[in-house]
C-alpha cells in the first residue's frame, strides 16, 4: 500500500454531529439526501428489476419498500396487499415497518400513514433508518460496529494515504481524495493516485464517482458540485455513499477473504490430504513390514545347537533393539499423524479422516497387537527352546558321561564271565572265585540303578526332542543289550561255579575220608612192616615164645586189614569215577593225604611178604635161644660155686684182719697160706671166665641161673686178690710200724677194734663222722685227758691213726698231710683240722692247699720253687706249664730264677690263706 | 646287711682263708677262719664278704690282685667287711 503524504487540513478535524439533529432538515441536507436516497435504494432495487423515481412518491403504496426490504435483507416478508386503498397500502407498509422493527429498529415516530402520505421527512427518515440498519447497522470493524465502525475502516483503509485524514463523515470528505483513497486502496488500477491534488476536490470527486459507477457497480449517489459547494455535506448521504463503498469493497474483501480461506481450506485440504496419504503410505509401509516380520517372529523351527539358537536370540535382540523401535517411532508417529488430522481435520470442520480399507487405526492396533504377541510368544519360544537346548547339552553330556563310566565298568566283564577258569580250579579256589562272583554280583545289582538312570536320561532326550537321538537311543540300546546279557551271563557263570563246587566239595569229602582211613591204615601197616621186620633181641624163650604169639595175633589181623584196604581203595575209585564222568579236571592228588592208592598196595604186598620171613625168623631164634639156655645153665651151676667160694674166703680173709689173734707175724704167715689157695682156684676163674666168653658171644645178658654175674666173679677174685694183698701189706707195715714206731700191739689193737668197730661197712674206711666217733672213742674224748681236752691230737697218734686207717705212711705224703691239718706248725692237729682234712680225703678233692703243699715238697720245703725243681719233678708239658704261668717270688729269701708256686696254687682255686 | 671295718695288727699270717675274685666270678669272702687266729680274734666270721682292703674296693679285684694286696699290708690289715643277714640277700 502506498503511503501517500497526507496533507493535513484541520478542516477535517471536527467533531462530529449527533443524529438527533437529523431532525432538523437543512434543505441542501433535503436535496442531497434525497438523491443519495434514491440512487442507494435503486441499487438494491434494480436486482428486483424495478427503479424508484421520486423517492417520497414511489413509497407511498408500500410495495416496493417492502420489495426494498426483501432484497437487501434477503428475507420474504409477508405477501403484499394488492389492492390500492388506502388501508392496504398502509397494511403493506406496517408490513414493511413491522419488518424493520422486528429488524430490532425502533421507528421513532414514523407511521405508515406518514409514509402513505408521502410526507418526505418521514420517508427520508424511514429510508434513513433503513439504510442504517441494513447498511451501516452491521459493519463491523475490529469490533467497532455502524457508524464508529465505519469511519474506523475509512481510517483504516486510508491510513496509508497521508493526504487523506477522515474524522467525519462530512467535512473530511469534501476534497473527494478520501473517496479515490478508498478506490485506490482496493483497486489501485482503477486510480492513478499519484496523480490526484488535494486542491482539485471536484475532479477528485467525479473521478471517484464515476470509477465507483463504472467499475465498482456504485451508482451515484453524491453530487459532487454539491459537496464542494456545502461547506458540511449532509453526513448521512455521505454515511451512505460510504456505506456502499464498505459493501463494495468488503465484499470484495469477503471474496478476498473467502478466496483466503478457500486457499486456505484448500490448503488445509491439501495438507490433510498429504497428511491422509502419508498416513496411508505410513500405514502401509508399517503394516507390510508387520506382515514381513510377523513370519519371521512365528516361525518355530528349531535349532540343534545352543549357538544356533542364541544367535537367534541375538537376531531377536537386534530386532527389538535396532529394528523395531523405529518402527515404534512410526508406528507413534502414524498415531500422532491421525490424530494432528484428525484434529485438523474437525479444527477445520471436515469430516473425520476414515482410512482406507485396512489401513485403519484399529487394523494398525491390531497388527501392532499380532505382532506384540507373536513377539512375546517368539521370546517365550526362544527362550524355551535355548533352555531346552541348555537342558537336552546338559542331559546329553551326562548321558555321554554316565554310558563312557559305565561301558568302562563293563569293559572286560564280559569276557571275565564267559571265563572257564573254574574248570581247573581247586576246591579252596573255586570257593575264592565263588566270593569273587559274589561281589561281583553285588556290584553288578549296584550298576544295575545307573543302567537305569542313563535309560532314563536317553528317554529325557527322547522327549526333548534331542536332535542326536538315534545315535543317543542306538547306544542306549547297547548299553541295555549288554546289560542283559552280563545278568545272564552272570547267572550262568554263578551256576557253573556252584555245580563245580558241590563236585569239588564231594571229591573232598571222599579225598578227607580216605585220609581218614588211609592214615591209620597206613600207620598200622608201616607199624606192622616195622614189627615185622623188627630186629629183636630175645633173651629168653618165653621171650620167644611170646613174640611167635604176637606174630600168630597179627596174622589173624590180616583179614580185617585186606577189607579196610579194599574199603580205601573202594573210596579212592569212587573219586576217579566222578572225575571221570563229570570231567572235573582235577590237579588230581588229595589234599589231605600224600598216601596214593599205589603206595598202600605196595605196602600191603610187602606186609604180605613180610610175615613169612618173619616166621622164618622166629622159628631161628627159638632154637637159638633153646642153646643159650643151655649156655646160661652151664655157667650158672659154675658160678654158683665159685661165687660162694670167694665169698668165704673174703670173710675168713677179713676175719683174720679183723680177729687179730696171734702176733701180726702168725697172721702173716695165715693170709698167705690163703693166698696159695686163691692162686691154686684160678684155673676154675679162668674156666668160668670161658664160659662167659661163650655167653658174651652168643648175646647172653641175664641168666636167672645164678645171681652172679662174671663181674662179680671178677671183682670178686680181684677183690680177693687185693684184699689177701693188701691184708699182707697192712700186715707187714704194721710190722714196721710197730718195729719203727715204738707202738705197742695193744695199741694198734686198740686202734684197729675201734676202727673195725666204727668200720660198719667193713670197708676198711671211716667217714668223718665215724672216724670222729672214733677217734673219741679211742680216747680223744675231751673229758677224760688233758691234752685231749685241747681237742688236739700230737702228730704221732695222728700218724698212727692215718696208718691204722691203711693211710699208706710215706715220710713225704705224712709231711703233705701235716701242712694241711697243722698249717701253724704248732706241733698239734685240731680235731676240726683233722676232720677237715678227712672230709677233705674222704671227697677226695684236690685243693690249694694240697698244690701248694705237693709244690712244696717239690720245692723241699722251700717257699719257692726253681725252674729246675719243677723240670726234674713234673713231667715236661706240665713243668713247662708251671714255668710259663709262676710269677717271680719276691720274699725276703728270694733268689734268682725263684718261682712263686704259692700264689700259682691259689690262684688256680681262688682260695689262698693268708 | 652290716659292713664293719676290722685292723688287723701284723704280722702275717692273719688266719683266714681268702675265697673268690673277679676271676672266678665270685666275690671275695672269708671261707675259713684258723681258730684262735688273729682275724678269728678280731670278730672275723666265716662268710664274711670282703668289700675293702686296705681303705680300697675290693670288689673289682681278680683273686691274686687281691691276694697280693693283703700280702702288701705287712704291719697292719685293714679290711672292710658285711655279713648277710639270716634271710640271704646276694650282695651286688
Amino acid at each position: 500500500m502506498d503511503h501517500y503524504d497526507s496533507q493535513q487540513t484541520n478542516d477535517y478535524m471536527q467533531p462530529e454531529e449527533d443524529w438527533d439533529r437529523d431532525l432538523l432538515l437543512d434543505p441542501a441536507w433535503e436535496k442531497q439526501q434525497r438523491k443519495t436516497f434514491t440512487a442507494w435504494c435503486n441499487s438494491h432495487l434494480r436486482k428486483a428489476g424495478t427503479q424508484i423515481e421520486n423517492i417520497e412518491e414511489d413509497f407511498r403504496d408500500g410495495l416496493k419498500l417492502m420489495l426494498l426490504l426483501e432484497v437487501i435483507s434477503g428475507e420474504r416478508l409477508a405477501k403484499p396487499e394488492r389492492g390500492k386503498m388506502r388501508v392496504h397500502k398502509i397494511s403493506n407498509v406496517n408490513k414493511a415497518l413491522d419488518f424493520i422493527a422486528s429488524k430490532g429498529v425502533k421507528l421513532v415516530s414514523i407511521g405508515a400513514e406518514e409514509i402513505v402520505d408521502g410526507n418526505v421527512k418521514m420517508t427520508l427518515g424511514m429510508i434513513w433508518t433503513i439504510i442504517l440498519r441494513f447498511a451501516i447497522q452491521d459493519i463491523s470493524v475490529e469490533e467497532t460496529s455502524a457508524k464508529e465502525g465505519l469511519l474506523l475502516w475509512c481510517q483504516r483503509k486510508t491510513a496509508p494515504y497521508k493526504n487523506v485524514n477522515i474524522q467525519n463523515f462530512h467535512i473530511s470528505w469534501k476534497d473527494g481524495l478520501g473517496f479515490c483513497a478508498l478506490i485506490h486502496r482496493h483497486r489501485p488500477e482503477l486510480i492513478d493516485y499519484g496523480k490526484l491534488r488535494k486542491d482539485d476536490p471536484l475532479t477528485n470527486l467525479n473521478t471517484a464517482f464515476d470509477v465507483a459507477e463504472k467499475y465498482l457497480d456504485i451508482p451515484k449517489m453524491l453530487d459532487a458540485e454539491d459537496i464542494v459547494g456545502t461547506a458540511r455535506p449532509d453526513e448521512k448521504a455521505i454515511m451512505t455513499y460510504v456505506s456502499s463503498f464498505y459493501h463494495a469493497f468488503s465484499g470484495a474483501q469477503k471474496a478476498e477473504t473467502a478466496a483466503n480461506r478457500i486457499c486456505k481450506v484448500l490448503a488445509v485440504n491439501q495438507e490433510n490430504e498429504q497428511l491422509m496419504e502419508d498416513y496411508e503410505k505410513l500405514a502401509s509401509d508399517l503394516l507390510e513390514w508387520i506382515r514381513r516380520t510377523i513370519p519371521w517372529l512365528e516361525n518355530r523351527v528349531p535349532e540343534n545347537t545352543m549357538h544356533a539358537m542364541q544367535q537367534k536370540l541375538e537376531d531377536f535382540r537386534d530386532y527389538r533393539r535396532l529394528h523395531k523401535p523405529p518402527k515404534v517411532q512410526e508406528k507413534c508417529q502414524l498415531e500422532i499423524n491421525f490424530n494432528t488430522l484428525q484434529t485438523k481435520l474437525r479444527l477445520s470442520n471436515r469430516p473425520a479422516f476414515m482410512p482406507s480399507e485396512g489401513r485403519m487405526v484399529s487394523d494398525i492396533n491390531n497388527a501392532w497387537g499380532c505382532l506384540e504377541q507373536v513377539e512375546k510368544g517368539y521370546e517365550e519360544w526362544l527362550l524355551n527352546e535355548i533352555r531346552r537346548l541348555e537342558r537336552l547339552d546338559h542331559l546329553a553330556e551326562k548321558f555321554r558321561q554316565k554310558a563312557s563310566i559305565h561301558e568302562a565298568w563293563t569293559d572286560g566283564k564280559e569276557a571275565m564271565l564267559r571265563q572257564k577258569d573254574y574248570e581247573t580250579a581247586t576246591l579252596s579256589e573255586i570257593k575264592a572265585l565263588l566270593k569273587k562272583h559274589e561281589a561281583f554280583e553285588s556290584d553288578l545289582a549296584a550298576h544295575q540303578d545307573r543302567v537305569e538312570q542313563i535309560a532314563a536320561i536317553a528317554q529325557e532326550l527322547n522327549e526333548l526332542d534331542y536332535y542326536d537321538s538315534p545315535s543317543v537311543n542306538a547306544r542306549c540300546q547297547k548299553i541295555c543289550d549288554q546289560w542283559d546279557n552280563l545278568g545272564a551271563l552272570t547267572q550262568k557263570r554263578r551256576e557253573a561255579l556252584e555245580r563245580t563246587e558241590k563236585l569239588l566239595e564231594t571229591i573232598d569229602q571222599l579225598y578227607l575220608e580216605y585220609a581218614k582211613r588211609a592214615a591209620p591204615f597206613n600207620n598200622w601197616m608201616e607199624g606192622a612192616m616195622e614189627d615185622l621186620q623188627d630186629t629183636f633181641i630175645v633173651h629168653t624163650i618165653e621171650e620167644i615164645q611170646g613174640l611167635t604169639t604176637a606174630h600168630e595175633q597179627f596174622k589173624a589181623t590180616l583179614p580185617d586189614a585186606d577189607k579196610e584196604r579194599l574199603a580205601i581203595l573202594g573210596i579212592h575209585n569212587e573219586v576217579s569215577k566222578i572225575v571221570q564222568t563229570y570231567h572235573v579236571n582235577m590237579a588230581g592228588t588229595n589234599p589231605y593225604t600224600t598216601i596214593t592208592p599205589q603206595e598202600i598196595n605196595g605196602k600191603w604186598d610187602h606186609v604180605r611178604q613180610l610175615v613169612p620171613r618173619r616166621d622164618q625168623a622166629l622159628t631161628e631164634e627159638h632154637a637159638r635161644q633153646q642153646h643159650n639156655e643151655r649156655l646160661r645153665k652151664q655157667f650158672g651151676a659154675q658160678a654158683n660155686v665159685i661165687g660162694p667160694w670167694i665169698q668165704t674166703k673174703m670173710e675168713e680173709i677179713g676175719r683174720i684182719s679183723i680177729e687179730m689173734h696171734g702176733t701180726l707175724e702168725d697172721q702173716l704167715s695165715h693170709l698167705r697160706q690163703y693166698e696159695k689157695s686163691i692162686v691154686n682156684y684160678k684155673p676154675k676163674i679162668d674156666q668160668l671166665e670161658g664160659d662167659h666168653q661163650l655167653i658174651q658171644e652168643a648175646l647172653i645178658f641175664d641168666n636167672k641161673h645164678t645171681n652172679y654175674t662174671m663181674e662179680h666173679i671178677r671183682v670178686g677174685w680181684e677183690q680177693l686178690l687185693t684184699t689177701i694183698a693188701r691184708t699182707i701189706n697192712e700186715v707187714e707195715n704194721q710190722i714196721l710200724t710197730r718195729d719203727a714206731k715204738g707202738i705197742s700191739q695193744e695199741q694198734m689193737n686198740e686202734f684197729r677194734a675201734s676202727f673195725n668197730h666204727f668200720d660198719r661197712d667193713h670197708s676198711g674206711t671211716l667217714g668223718p663222722e665215724e672216724f670222729k666217733a672214733c677217734l673219741i672213742s679211742l680216747g680223744y674224748d675231751i673229758g677224760n685227758d688233758p691234752q685231749k681236752k685241747t681237742g688236739m691230737m700230737d702228730t704221732d697218734d695222728f700218724r698212727a691213726c692215718l696208718i691204722s686207717m691203711g693211710y699208706n705212711m710215706g715220710e713225704a705224703e705224712f709231711a703233705r698231710i701235716m701242712s694241711i691239718v697243722d698249717p701253724n706248725r704248732l706241733g698239734v692237729v685240731t680235731f676240726q683240722a683233722f676232720i677237715d682234712f678227712m672230709s677233705r680225703e674222704t671227697a677226695d678233692t684236690d685243693t690249694a692247699d694240697q698244690v701248694m703243699a705237693s709244690f712244696k715238697i717239690l720245692a723241699g720245703d722251700k717257699n719257692y720253687i726253681t725252674v729246675d725243681e719243677l723240670r726234674r719233678e713234673l713231667p715236661p708239658d706240665q713243668a713247662e706249664y708251671c714255668i710259663a704261668r709262676m710269677a717271680p717270688y719276691t720274699g725276703p729269701d728270694s733268689v734268682p730264677g725263684a718261682l712263686d708256686y704259692m700264689s700259682f696254687s691259689t690262684a688256680l682255686y681262688g682260695e689262698s690263706d693268708l | 646287711m652290716d659292713s664293719f671295718k676290722v685292723v688287723l695288727e701284723g704280722p702275717a699270717p692273719w688266719g683266714f682263708r681268702l675265697q673268690g675274685g673277679k676271676d672266678f666270678n665270685v666275690p671275695l669272702s672269708i671261707s675259713r677262719l684258723t681258730p684262735g687266729g688273729k682275724a678269728a680274734q678280731a670278730g672275723v666270721a666265716v662268710g664274711d664278704w670282703v668289700l675293702s682292703i686296705d681303705g680300697e674296693n675290693a670288689g673289682s679285684l681278680t683273686h691274686i690282685e687281691a691276694q697280693n694286696k693283703i700280702r702288701a699290708c705287712g704291719e697292719r690289715l685293714s679290711l672292710g667287711l658285711s655279713r648277710a643277714q639270716p634271710v640271704q640277700s646276694k650282695p651286688q
